[in-house]
């Protein structure tokens, strides 16, 4: 018995490692499209799985497969370039901040879409297509008057360092939908605090919202979430995030990337490089979005979730 | 609340001067509130002005966007598939998974509160004791298991089958463990708790991974998994194959040591060695298209040896193959009409587990009274199940304040063919007789004839917030089983949102066990099958406080009271008639508290654990059930290196396992074993690398064997120290 036990398992141990072996090399037989190549950080789990993803929407979008180059925190630009010359790429989609670095680093005439990041500097928006993991400020606006119809004043605190423009974007979303924006400026979180003191004591509830964009000086999750949010409860005031964990630990709502989608939209802008039909340069907010709500926190304020929840893709709390 | 905001003030400024980040403008207060507050800085608050003055990491936009990375796998992950009801829950997340260092789902289960993963000295089946509910220390059938919400439960046995051993996490997307009753929603067996295992999709498992494994006891396993799109659909597909000899461990005295003093033989095989050996294959794909979800599932266990022996005598010549498929399409549409919500599910599994070369009960030369067995005392009890599940459900919202959920459904739960070979036929009395060779007994004295069970239920949940921050759910199933009949079920419960930190609830339910077909309908002298059975019942009381106590540290608290009754139980036939034939009788009190704290002690480490009690007693005996720890303490620490590594360690301690009225051995000994684990996050190029040490320090780790404890009086030993390298490829 333990004989043949034994001829078995190397027999299923040959047949799985031919297997594999196939598999792998289905994979790199495949040739990727000519045209476009993804720099993309190499990170470990959990975060690998979203750059992941955002390739398979970019494959799908173009198509095929696209030449993807691993980045890590030291690469050689000379032999990224030679590779990217070798695979006759002609745009690349950098993806996160290593992606960024290397794509800046390359010469010129190459054109480049950016993504898998939140902001960039100035001169790396002037130059490149970059498109933002922060959600679109009027898809905000709109799941915010979806849940709070009578919603009329969105308040926000930030950093002109980190967030000018998607507060541009944001009042121009809150103006088309009938919302006064009022923002208030803080490069500091002495600020800050001091800001959000003076707006949760003049908040109204059922009228105002509070939105926390994604801004490390002014949002700072020990000295000013817990407070917010407390206040908030006692008040029965709505805070909305752009960080979808605020949603977990009591916000009411939060928009965070559909990853997939993400890649397509970014195959599309460097399909537009191919067609010289370039997208324009400068930071553009995330639109392929998600949705994540709070039940319970909308049950506190009052807001009958019960039929709408079909359109939630995360419910917190989990149970 | 001006005070708090001074509070956060001060904190600030504590945490700006230990920070060293400028912003010292601050006038700060001396003495007690300065170091109180210095205090709570250093929960984290020195990272952040700080961080924007630096580069951003790679991963820190990602931890913008989705905060801890709990949150992230959720967010990442599928929709949540458990159906929405209060109850007191775990959800393990991969990620969780990952930085456990677990590649066995029990190794997973066991971090859970309330739930000890003990062994059966059959085939080293896993026994889910949740809450001091043991089901004899034999099976564990009280426990609901289910795959991507199906339920797996087997006929024969009632449990989840014989394939839950080795069964491989890398594909596992989430697992969610209810402690308590859910037979209002989920219907039998739903009873002492439910684990529901959800496998990746797609989106959870992107791209095409590879891994290979390898370690103690001529371990191995190579597995690949692929996630993408085909057309409209979204595909995911997992296979892997692998194998084990099984650790071994010296068994002193077996069954037929006692047959061998009372018979004057030396057939017995201990002390010698236990046999785990076995071959594996898992395979699963997951499709999605719009409302439309489709899941199969595929595993064998082949050459599966049996432990300590099916007759608790041990024997290295059996070897059994199971295989079980599981496999469903479900369309939903939740917003199907204004205010109505829509679904419908349906599943089919089929089972079969067979003794290909027969199976050894007692090795050669056994002698019995009713003779000698040369070659052995050779059984083959073999059965193929087949269940279809049919279900509907609709979700209502057009009352104010209230949820309604309605469903109902149709099973059909087929044991269609068995097939009995041995070299024994049994007397009137339960005594096994030799035969000669082996034959065919499915016609002459079958292990049991092919059974049908059909089933037809509904059930009913409102959900009524009935006043602010104040929710009542109230449920209801009712069952009718074409055997043994109709049984309701209600859960109620009453969930309070105290504060934005703070949530209440009180849980009151009543569940149900149906008999399985063994216990019903089996053949066997000595253990007859009774079909007159009713289902076994519980009344469950709980109550849960769930506290973020910092934005860094929850802690959840939960007490539950509980009450058995109709057990399924072997009693002894009234004489002169021999043998035991399967009853209702019998209550069984129990009650226990839950502690649980989950720490983010900073960004990269992370520290939980729990501390469970339970107190389980037979009302018949007042004695303990026996078999359960009563306190068990688990701990766990997580520490992501700067340099892309993740180290893990747990411990798990248990301790206070009494012995079931009958059983005159001393207590069982405590034990406590370390476990570390070690995983690469940023591999050398597209490689990580994993490795783990279980029971670091070889303790002599055993779980109870059955009472009264003549067959295998030194208990069931566990595996000593072991090793698991993997290595994962991503092309």
């Amino acid at each position: 018995m333990m004989s043949s036990r034994a001829c078995r398992r190397r027999a299923t141990a040959w047949l799985c490692l031919l297997l594999l072996g196939v598999g792998m090399a289905a994979a790199a037989a495949l040739q990727p499209s000519r045209g476009i190549a993804v720099l993309y950080p190499e990170i470990g789990e959990p975060y690998r799985s979203v750059f992941a993803r955002i390739i398979q929407g970019i494959e799908e979008q173009a198509r095929g497969p696209v030449t993807s180059i691993a980045i890590g925190a030291s690469p050689n630009s000379q032999d990224v370039a030679n590779e990217l010359r070798r695979k006759d790429a002609r745009v690349v989609i950098a993806l996160g901040r290593n992606g960024l670095k290397m794509a800046a680093s390359l010469e010129r005439g190459m054109g480049v879409v950016v993504g898998g990041v939140v902001a960039v500097a100035e001169a790396d928006a002037r130059n490149f297509t970059v498109s933002s993991l922060a959600p679109d400020p009027a898809l905000l606006f709109t799941r915010l008057r979806g849940l709070i119809p009578t919603v009329k004043r969105v308040l926000v605190v930030y950093d002109p360092a980190q967030n000018d423009w998607m507060i541009r974007l944001a009042r121009q979303a809150a103006g088309a939908r009938g919302i006064e924006l009022v923002t208030y400026e803080a490069s500091d979180l002495k600020t800050a605090l001091l800001h959000y003191q003076t707006i949760v004591a003049t908040m109204e509830s059922g009228r105002d919202a509070l939105w926390l964009p994604l801004d490390s000086t002014t949002v700072h999750e020990v000295a000013v979430l817990p407070l917010v949010l407390q206040e908030a409860w006692k008040r029965n005031l709505a805070v909305f995030s752009s960080n979808v964990a605020h949603v977990r630990r009591g916000a009411l709502f939060s928009l965070y990337p559909n990853n997939l989608e993400v890649g397509r939209n970014l195959a599309d802008y460097a399909l537009g490089y191919l067609a010289a039909t370039a997208p324009p340069r400068g930071m553009m907010p995330l639109k392929a979005v998600q949705l994540a709500v709070n039940v319970r926190t909308a049950a506190h304020l009052g807001i009958d979730t019960a039929g709408k929840q079909a359109g939630f893709d995360l419910v917190f709390p989990e149970q | 609340m001006s005070d708090s905001w001074a509070i956060a003030l001060i904190l600030l400024w504590d945490a700006a001067v230990d920070g060293g980040c400028g912003a010292k403008d601050i006038p700060g207060e001396g003495g007690r509130v300065h170091w109180r507050m210095t205090a709570l800085a250093l929960g984290g608050a020195v990272a952040c002005s700080c961080a924007s003055a630096q580069p951003l990491a790679e991963d820190e936009d990602l931890a913008l966007i989705y905060g801890d990375k709990s949150t992230f796998s959720l967010a990442t992950g599928s929709k949540q598939s458990l159906r929405r009801a209060p109850a007191i829950a775990t959800v393990i997340t991969a990620e969780d998974i990952r930085a456990m260092g677990a590649t066995d789902l029990d190794e997973v289960l066991e971090s859970v509160p309330g739930l000890h993963v003990s062994r059966a000295s059959v085939r080293f089946a896993s026994l889910h004791f949740m809450r001091g509910i043991v089901g004899g220390g034999q099976s564990t059938p009280q426990v609901l298991f289910l795959q991507n919400g199906i339920p797996v439960t087997t006929l024969f046995n009632g449990d989840k089958g014989v394939d839950w051993v080795g069964v491989p996490v890398d594909n596992v997307a989430r697992i969610e463990v209810i402690r308590g009753p859910g037979s209002a929603l989920y219907g039998a067996d739903a009873y002492a708790g439910v684990i529901n295992v959800v496998t990746k999709s797609a989106a959870e498992a992107p791209g095409t991974v590879a891994g290979l494994g390898a370690g103690s006891f001529g371990s191995w396993s190579a597995w690949t998994q692929h996630g993408g799109t085909l057309g409209p659909l979204e595909v995911a597909a997992y296979l892997r194959v692998g194998g084990t000899d099984g650790f071994k461990k010296t068994i002193e005295a077996d069954a037929q040591t006692r047959n061998d003093r009372l018979f004057g033989t030396a057939a017995s095989l201990a002390p010698g060695a236990t046999n785990l050996g076995y071959e594996t294959i898992d395979a699963s794909v997951n499709l999605a298209a719009g409302n439309w979800r489709a899941h199969a599932g595929y595993r064998q266990r082949d050459n599966m040896q049996t432990y300590t022996g099916v007759s608790s005598a041990l024997e290295p010549y059996s070897g059994g193959r199971v295989e079980h498929f599981v496999g469903d399409v479900a369309w939903n549409d939740p917003q199907f009409a204004t205010h109505w919500g829509l679904g419908a599910t349906a599943a089919y599994t089929a089972y079969s587990f067979v003794y290909p070369g027969n199976l050894m009960l007692l090795p050669p030369g056994a002698t019995l009274p009713g003779g000698t067995f040369p070659a052995g005392m050779i059984g083959g009890p073999n059965q193929w199940e087949r269940q279809l599940r049919l279900s509907v459900n609709a979700a209502y919202s057009g009352f104010a304040g209230h949820s309604l959920r309605f469903g109902l459904g149709h099973d059909d739960l087929d044991l269609y063919r068995t097939k009995t070979y041995k070299n024994y036929r049994l007397s009137a009395a339960g005594a096994p007789i030799p035969t000669g060779p082996v034959i065919d007994y499915s016609e002459i004295q079958p292990f049991i004839r092919p059974q049908l069970r059909k089933l037809n239920y509904f059930f009913v949940q409102d959900e009524w917030n009935f006043a602010q921050d104040w929710a009542l759910t109230a449920g209801l199933r009712h069952d009718r089983y074409s055997d043994f009949g109709n049984t309701t079920n209600p859960r109620l419960a009453l969930v309070w949102d105290a504060a934005l930190d703070l949530t209440a609830k009180l849980l009151y339910g009543q569940a149900f066990r149906a008999p399985s077909f063994n216990e019903q309908y089996g053949i066997n002298p000595v253990a007859n099958g009774n079909p007159s059975l009713l289902p076994e019942t519980i009344r469950t009381l709980e109550a849960a406080v769930t506290w973020q106590a910092r934005k860094d540290l929850q802690l959840n608290l939960g007490v539950f009271l509980y009450r058995m009754a109709d057990l399924i139980r072997l009693v002894s036939n009234t004489a002169p008639a021999p043998g035991s034939t399967f009853q209702n009788t019998g209550v069984q009190r129990g009650r226990g508290l839950e502690l649980e704290a989950d720490w983010d002690a900073g960004r990269s480490l992370r520290l939980s654990g729990h501390y469970a009690f339970q107190r389980s007693l037979d009302a018949s005996t007042g004695q303990d059930v026996g078999y359960a720890p009563r306190h068990r303490v688990y701990a766990r620490a997580d520490w992501r290196f700067a340099s892309g590594w993740l180290v893990g360690g747990q411990l798990n301690r248990v301790t206070d396992r009494r012995r079931p009225a009958g059983d005159a051995r001393a207590s069982i000994a405590d034990y406590t074993t370390l476990d570390l684990s070690l995983r690469s996050e940023r591999g050398k190029g597209r490689w990580e690398f994993a490795a783990s040490i279980r029971n670091l320090f070889a303790a002599d780790v055993r779980e109870p064997s059955l009472a009264p404890g003549l067959t295998l009086p030194n208990d069931l030993p566990l595996a000593p120290r072991s090793f698991y390298l993997q290595a994962i490829f991503t092309p």
